[in-house]
This record gives structure tokens, sequence and C-alpha cells, in this order.
């Protein structure tokens, strides 16, 4: 329904792992939500790669349905949202915050893939519809939260945010 | 009930200084991944998480305000970003518990 100005919820909410893996061959970075009990950490080869765990954290994934049209985005692209506080010149992400001044939050939202070696990231639709959600549900004035795909970063190794995700006990305090 | 009449009423010490909001719920979680699938806008949140995560999950909800409890503090780093995105932190020496029973007794129901 392309007329809908869409009210989205979040629905079919799983919570599991946030896991990140790496290539010893090729340097590429991987990662995807798991709902075992435990964080998979196996290695294992997949075509010339060879991934191997390197940090897991709890995570919440979801999708977002319309109330009004009942349309539904899958977000199966989406591995997590990152906060952005990259500052560094010549990026992107960073440049966009300074232009869009004070009142906006920058979030990441983080593919599968991060270092696009496929150069797939979070669809379009995605980033379209997790804008709409935040920003519809935000009471103070001025406010604006902005989804981009971590494609925009500089660098996914190098980008500087906050990864919402569940730290350990022992890092509460 | 705006922030700074409950910070009076409840002894709460504020950590930064920041915009007096209507609270307008109360939401207790440790997990940021709780917080936002199941927090919503102007509620008060109430935790014992003091990590730099905690304020990337309420800003992206625009909570109210953070309580964080049992007399623990963020450290200037956590401090800062909520500066920076306008979120008013207060510290309590409550328990999550304790802290709770007193927003009850101030009419909070949800």
């Amino acid at each position: 329904m392309g007329t809908c100005s869409h009210k989205w919820e979040m629905t079919d909410i799983l919570y599991g792992y946030l896991v990140v893996e790496g290539c010893s061959r090729c340097g590429g970075r991987a990662s995807f939500f798991s709902t075992e009990a435990v964080a998979p950490v196996e290695q294992y080869k997949e075509g010339d790669h060879f991934w191997a765990h390197l940090t897991s954290s709890q995570a919440t994934r979801f999708n977002l349905k319309c109330t009004k049209c009942h349309e539904v985005v899958h977000l199966d692209d989406l591995v997590g949202l990152m906060m952005s506080t990259c500052e560094q010149p010549g990026c992107y992400v960073a440049n966009i915050a300074k232009s869009e001044g004070k009142m906006t939050s920058v979030y990441i939202a983080l593919c599968a893939d991060s270092s696009h070696s496929s150069g797939r990231c979070t669809s379009t639709a995605s980033i379209n519809a997790l804008n709409e959600y935040f920003n519809q549900n935000i009471k103070t004035p001025g406010k604006k939260i902005l989804v981009l795909p971590c494609s925009k970063c500089c660098s996914i190794d190098t980008c500087r945010g906050i990864i919402i995700a569940d730290i350990g006990l022992t890092d509460i305090y | 009930m705006k922030t700074s009449e409950l910070a009076t009423k409840t002894g709460l010490k504020a950590i930064n200084e920041s915009e007096d909001k209507i609270i307008e719920g109360v939401y207790i979680s440790d997990m940021a991944s709780d917080i936002i699938t199941n927090a919503k806008a102007n509620a008060l949140l109430i935790t014992l998480l003091t990590h730099k995560v905690l304020i990337a999950a309420a800003n992206l909800i625009d909570v109210a305000a953070i309580v964080i409890l049992k007399g623990r503090l963020p450290d200037q780093e956590v401090i800062e970003l909520a500066n920076r995105v306008g979120i008013a932190l207060f510290s309590s020496e409550d328990d999550a518990w304790t802290f709770a029973a007193k927003l009850a007794r101030l009419g909070f129901n949800n």
C-alpha cells in the first residue's frame, strides 16, 4: 500500500547473540544473529574464507509492522544498531552528523557483511522503515534519529560508535 | 510529573544538568536490547547500567530521564554523551524495588 503513512511497531522480537567473525585469509568481517542458547564459537571454512569467532554479545532482532496497512518490513539484513560517535575527517557519517546539528543522533544499521565484500548492505526499505519507526515515537521537540547503512561508514574497523548490545555482567558497573 | 519534581520527592541526586521533562511512564531494565524493544518515549528509565550503551539505547527511545540505582555513578565519558544528547541522569541510593515502591506511592502505576 504505497500511499499509507505508516505507523510502525516492532514485531517478531527475538533475543539472541550478535556474533562477529573474521576471516584469517582475507581479513573480512562477517556478523550474524544467533538464537542458540550459547553463542557459537566454532571455526569453519566457507569457500575461500576461514571464519573464526571474534566476539559475541546478547542482542535483539525484530521486524517492523505497519499497524495501518499491515505491511511487514523484514529486517533480516540488519544485525544490529550502532550509535555513531565518529568524528573522523572525511567520514561521510561524521560529516552528516555535523551538518545535521546537535538535535540529530546518527545510528548505523549494521549488516551481516560488515566488510561489504558481497557488495550488499542493509536495504533501502529497511533503512526507511527504521527511520520512520524511531522518529515517529520521539516526543522531544526538534529531536531526530537518523539511521544510515553501515556502507556509509569510513571503515567498519575505525568508524567510532556504540553498538547497542548487552554487555557482560562484569561490564555493567 | 516533571523530572525536577520527581527528583525532589524521591531524593534523587542530579548527575548532569538537563531540560526538565514530563515523565509519562516508567521502565526498569538492565539490558540495552530490552530497553530498545520495550521502553517508551518520555519514560523514566531505572537501571543499574552505567555503561555508555545505556545512553545509546535510551537516546534511541527518547526517554525522559535515567535513574541509576544503588549510588552507582557513570564515567565522565558517559555523562558527556548524555549531555550531548540531552538526557537527564540521576543517581539514587535505593535498589530497584525500593525506588519502584516510592514511585508507586507517588501515583506511578504503569
